[in-house]
Parts: structure tokens; sequence; C-alpha cells
């Protein structure tokens, strides 16, 4: 095992304003779930109604952008270059496809949970059970990345290395989601999302201006560093070669039409025209973000190499991963800003990552408890039991998460990429099939699901595993890959682009080979593109008539 | 595989226009086949229309600038006025996620606009369910 990569440039050392403003937005998170936890158990019937257009559009932002986006992302294009505007590309222009083709028939469905989804839409508990699986190594994979930014941006914070602050910040994160977890506060993403894009945004100007880069619009101004900035910053496929760069897009765009937590909110709303007027609203808030962060990598790389001296680029020996991966606080601590400030912008990426995680472990639990603990192992499971195996998934995922995260293999982004990667190869398909062709059956599910989680697995196990398991990387050799074309070309982070159109063959030739899915089911599809206006409670299936699964209360 | 009935059809193409809002009327929707490749409803191939068009615009956004980079790097890097943006940065790095949200925003509006053409109105979704413990639970887990 290697010694962790710590950012060298970074500032390490205890600073009270910034502990003070990390602990405030805390504690407010909490204030805010206790608040609104009263107002739910009044009447959750009205609160839930309540949710329009800008709000689940915020609450969207909030729940998707986590570390990756607000510090991995400028990372990736700072060090990267051009390879890295494929994550910029793959992580918005996602929500086009997620628009037209299954918020509004998303809603329809009336179910909130991935494993709900394909578990009822294909009457299989075996589905079920691996959607459930699935939906826990995404939320693994994408909390290792969580927890690599939480431990960098920790130790700006409160200057401890970054092993135990990574063991800190976790284990915050695990009693956080205790309390907060109980108090059950939807309104915190709003506020969520709007701490991170102020706290983002305002890093982005004040830099930009005070160091003369910017005025009134950065997000475009830093064009004019582009040509300062080196080839490594702007040429073309110097760092990755095209194919890459496509499949890495394409799998972050169908990834994010496969994530649980991202379908989940279009459950909330009111109905399925304000499903897709949020998802227009979520998008535009999400780019606010993304338009800016280039601009913060394209200063925090002039600042790294006005302040050190050297170039940025790994090649001329220059920015460390680590580094890179908090280029966005670097860049403010490079500009001699004030150290409230950097805090601050600080905060903003632990708000990020904290919130992220939190979902992301919630989804986790409810997906052991009650998709794979109570459907298949032990139906006759108690609510007391339920909410133990819920628990000790939580502690065990974080000891988990935790220990992946002393040494990751790789950038917060690319971290983030293999999860969007393996929503994209094994629950995409089944949410794009089974919405819009009715005769996708229950076997054709199981076949397609089986099949892509063995080719993410096994692109994982050649060109992840090797880096951490000793035999496999002798057996690797120099090239980091066990089947070097099979790397290539099925690669952990674009692994949808060959892996999601093999899925959706295999699933529709499975289904056409054996015989249709019962009536129920397809009017229970047909209902989902119905034009005819549905009632706010109602899910699909109790519009067909469907007294098996209308009737069960929905699980959490 | 359920198919349309030839009466189906010839109700569709005869009130392909002026008679859509009278032709939905008569429809049952859940007796009708969902198939992306084949529409079975008037509503349903107005709908395609608008979806496959913008995807296909969505596709030359999202992907077009990147695969000319690659295929003629020379014309795709000259500076552009634009604050020096050379072009294929500016196309990838602005370009193609606004444009996704334009395209997003048209669709959505298209979508609006079908509705209506149909004599939809998508805000009478009135509450019909009454305070249920599904609703509760629903919602307590959507924080997720």
């Amino acid at each position: 095992m290697t010694v962790p990569l710590q950012a060298e440039a970074l500032d390490i050392s205890f600073k009270l304003v910034p502990a003070i403003i990390v602990f405030l937005m805390m504690a407010s998170f909490l204030v805010i779930g206790y608040v609104f936890k009263v107002a739910d158990t009044e009447g959750m019937w009205v609160a839930g109604r309540g949710i329009g257009n800008i709000e689940n559009g915020m609450a969207i932002g909030a729940n998707w952008m986590s570390a990756a986006s607000y510090l991995g992302l400028a990372g990736l294009v700072a060090l990267s270059g051009f390879y890295g505007l494929a994550f910029i590309v793959g992580w918005t222009t996602g929500y086009f496809i997620l628009l037209i083709f299954l918020a509004a028939q998303m809603r329809r469905f009336g179910k909130y949970t991935a494993p709900d989804f394909v578990g009822d839409r294909f009457n299989s508990p075996t589905a079920r059970a691996l959607a459930a699986f699935t939906t826990l190594l995404i939320a693994y994979v994408y909390s290792v990345g969580q927890a690599r930014g939480m431990g960098l941006v920790g130790q700006y914070v409160f200057g401890l290395d970054i092993i135990p602050m990574i063991v800190v910040m976790m284990t915050i994160t695990v009693g956080y989601l205790a309390l907060s977890g109980m108090l059950g506060a939807t309104k915190n993403m709003a506020v969520q999302y709007t701490i991170l894009i102020v706290a983002f945004l305002a890093g982005v100007y004040v830099v930009g201006f005070s160091q003369g880069y910017s005025t009134i619009l950065p997000q475009i101004e830093y064009g004019a560093l582009i040509a300062d900035l080196g080839r490594e910053f702007s040429a073309p496929f110097v760092n990755q070669p095209f194919y890459l760069w496509i499949a890495t897009a394409f799998s972050l765009i169908v990834g994010t039409c496969g994530l649980p937590h991202v379908l989940v909110r279009f459950y909330t709303v009111r109905s399925e025209r304000v499903a897709r007027w949020s998802c227009v609203w979520g998008l535009f808030f999400i780019l606010l973000l993304y338009w800016a962060s280039p601009a913060m990598a394209a200063f925090g790389v002039d600042l790294f190499q006005a302040t050190t001296g050297a170039s940025a680029y790994a090649a001329e020996g220059g920015m460390s991963g680590a580094e890179g991966d908090v280029i966005v606080v670097l860049a403010a601590q490079f500009a001699n800003l004030p150290t409230w400030f950097v805090g601050l912008v600080a905060a903003g990426a632990m708000a990020a990552a904290i919130a992220t995680t939190a979902g992301l472990f919630i989804t986790a639990s409810s997906a052991v408890a009650h998709d794979i603990y109570t459907e298949l192992i032990n139906p006759d499971a108690t609510q007391r039991q339920q909410v133990l195996i819920g628990r000790g998934t939580i502690i065990g995922m974080g000891a988990l998460v935790t220990v992946t995260a002393f040494n990751p293999p790789a950038l917060i982004g690319e971290l983030v990429a293999y999860a969007f990667s393996l929503a994209g190869v094994v629950l995409f398909p089944m949410f794009f099939l089974g919405l819009w062709w009715e005769n996708t059956n229950r076997q054709g599910a199981l076949a397609g699901m089986v099949l892509g989680l063995l080719i993410w697995i096994t692109s994982i196990i050649n060109s992840v595993l090797p880096n951490y398991i000793g035999a496999l990387g002798a057996a690797a050799g120099d090239g980091g890959a066990l089947v070097p074309i099979y790397a290539q070309y099925v690669p952990p982070i674009g692994a949808a682009l060959i892996g999601t159109p093999v899925v959706f063959i295999v699933t529709i030739a499975v289904s056409l080979a054996t015989p249709e899915p019962p009536l129920e089911t397809k009017k229970m599809v047909r209902q989902c593109h119905s034009p005819e206006p549905m009632g706010q409670q109602e899910t699909a299936a109790d519009v067909v008539g469907d007294s098996t699964s209308g009737g069960t209360p929905a699980d959490d | 595989m359920s198919r349309d009935t030839p009466a189906d059809r010839e109700e569709s193409t005869i009130h392909s226009d002026g008679g859509t809002e009278a032709a939905h009327e008569d429809i049952d929707y859940l007796d009708r086949e969902v198939n992306l490749l084949r529409p079975s409803t008037p509503f349903m191939r107005d709908h395609l229309k608008i979806i496959w068009s913008s995807f296909v615009l969505w596709a030359l956004v999202v992907f077009g600038p990147v695969t000319l980079t690659a295929l003629a790097p020379e014309m795709m890097t000259v500076q552009t006025p634009i604050f020096g943006f050379p072009l294929h940065y500016f196309l990838v790095s602005l370009g193609a996620p606004t444009g996704a949200l334009i395209l997003a925003v048209v669709y959505t509006r298209y979508r609006d606009r079908l509705d209506q053409k149909y004599g939809i109105d998508p805000d009478s979704v009135e509450s019909t369910a009454p305070e249920t413990g599904e609703a509760t639970a629903a919602d307590g887990g959507v924080e997720q």
C-alpha cells in the first residue's frame, strides 16, 4: 500500500473560523430537519403536494451535486485538460435524456426506489434483489469519492493528517445521518443547494475579480487565460484518446438516467408536468455550477503556476492528484483571500459531500433492510429487525468506505464516474425498456441485469483491483490491466458505451424468446404513457387495479 | 403482441389533425400497446415526433463538436474572438451543456402544447386519494 496522497500545497492547520462555519452549517441542517419534521407529521400529504418546480429543481441539484461536482470536476478539468470536459458534458446533458424518456413516465409509475420499480415492473423478487445489490454497490463506490473529498477539505479546516481526517469526517457523517435520518428533512435539500452554489460562485467570482482574471462573467472570461495555460489544458486528446472521451461522456449520460437517487426526485412532485419542468430547473441549477467550474480550474492552474513556480502538469512533475482534487480550495488560498473566505469555500464542499453521502447511505440501508433482507431472507422481519439491519448496514458501509478512501485508486470525479457507469449498464436499460417497451419481461430483465453486473465487475477487476491486490497487480504488469484490450474498450469509467447496448440487445432478445409479460403489467406500462391525468397519490398499479402491489405501503 | 386493429388505424388517420381531441376522447389508453418504435395512438405519435427530433438535435450538440475535433483538429482548435477560446473548447465546455438546457426548455414547451392540443389539463390533477398512511410513508422515504 502506497502512502496516501496529501495535498502538499494546501495550508494544513487548524483554523478556528472555518471550523465554526462548518459547525454552524451542520447545526443548521439539523435544525431545519427538526423544524420540518414537525410539519411533516402534521400533514405529510400537504408537504408532499407543496413540492413545486423550483424547489424540486433545487433538490435535484443538491441531491445530485456531491464532492465530485464541487471539487472533483474542477480537478479533472485542471489535471486532464480537454478530457475533463467529458465529465462536464456527461454530467449535465444526461438530464435531457432523463427528461424526454423517463421523468414524467416515472412519475406516473408512482413507485419511488429503483428496486421497487424493477421488482414491480418485472414481477420478480430476484430482479428486485439484483437492483438492490446494484444500488448498494453504487452507493459504496460513490461514497468513497465523497470520503476522500471530505478528508482533503477537512485537512484544510481541522489540520490533521489525511487518514485520521477521513476517519473523523466519516464518523461525523454517520453520526449526523443517525440524527438527520430520524428527522427526515426534505427541506434541507434546497438549503444545501443554496449553500453549495453560493459558496462555489463566491469562490469563482472573488478569485477571478481579485486576481484580475474576470469581472462579471468569469464563466466566459476565463477564455482569455486558456492560451497561457499550455497545451495540456486545452489541446484535444493529448491526455486521453477520442474513444475514452466518448465512452466517458456516454457512461455519465446513461448513468445519470439510471441513478436511483435522481429518479426518486420525480416522485415527490405534484404532477407529471411539474416532473418535466422541475427536471429543466434541475438542469439549470446544476449548470450554475458547471458553467463556472472550468473557470475555477483555469484560475487554479494559473495561480498554481504563479505561486509554486512549477508547471501544473504531472508530465512536468507538477500538481499531484490530491492537489487537483482540492483545486477549488487551493485557488482561493493562492489568491491570498482571507482565511474565513477560503473556509466558506471549503464548507460548501463539505455540504456537498455530506448531503450526498447521507442520501447514499440511507438508500443503501433501505436496499439491504427492505429489498434484500425482508423481501428475500426473512419475509416475517419485524420493524425492529429491519431498523437494526439498516443501522448495521450504515455502520458497516461507513467502515468499508472509510478504509477504501485511505488509498483511493483514482481522483474523486473518476471514482464517482465508476458508480455512474454501473448505473448506466445495469439500471438504465431496465428503466428505459421497462417504460418504453411493454413486452420486456422478467427473463429478459434478469438476463440483462446479470450480464450488466458481470460487464462492470469484470471491468473493475481488470483495471482497478490490480492496484490493490498484489497477485493481480503482478499479473497485470506495467499496463495496470489484466486484459489490456478489455481495459481499452470497456474501461471502468466508460463501461457503458459497449455495456449498455449489449445489455439492451440481450434483454430484448431474451424477452422475445420467452413468454410475454402478463396483461396487467402491460397495462401498467400503458398507464405510464397515457395522457389522461391521474390522481396525485395514485400509482400506475392502482389505476390498473392491481391489488397486489397497489395496496402495500411504500417502503423506506 | 397486441397490434392495432385496422379500425384503429383508420380512426387515427382520419382524425389526424382536425379531430385529434375527439379521437383522443374515444381511446382507451390501457388497451394500446406501448412500443417506442411503433406508436399506437395519435397522441403517442405526436409525442414521439417531438422526442425524436429533439433527441437528434441533442446528439448533434453533445457529440458533434467533439467528433469534429477528432476528425478535423486544425479547423476546430482555431482561436475564436470570444475571449480567445479555442473553438472546440468553447463548443464543448459551454455549448453542449447550454444546448442541452435550451433543448430541454423547447421540448417541455412543445410537450405542454401537446397537452393543449389534446385538451388535457395536467393541473386538473386532484387529490383523489385520502390522507392515507401510504402517502406518509411515501414522502418520508423521498428524502433519499
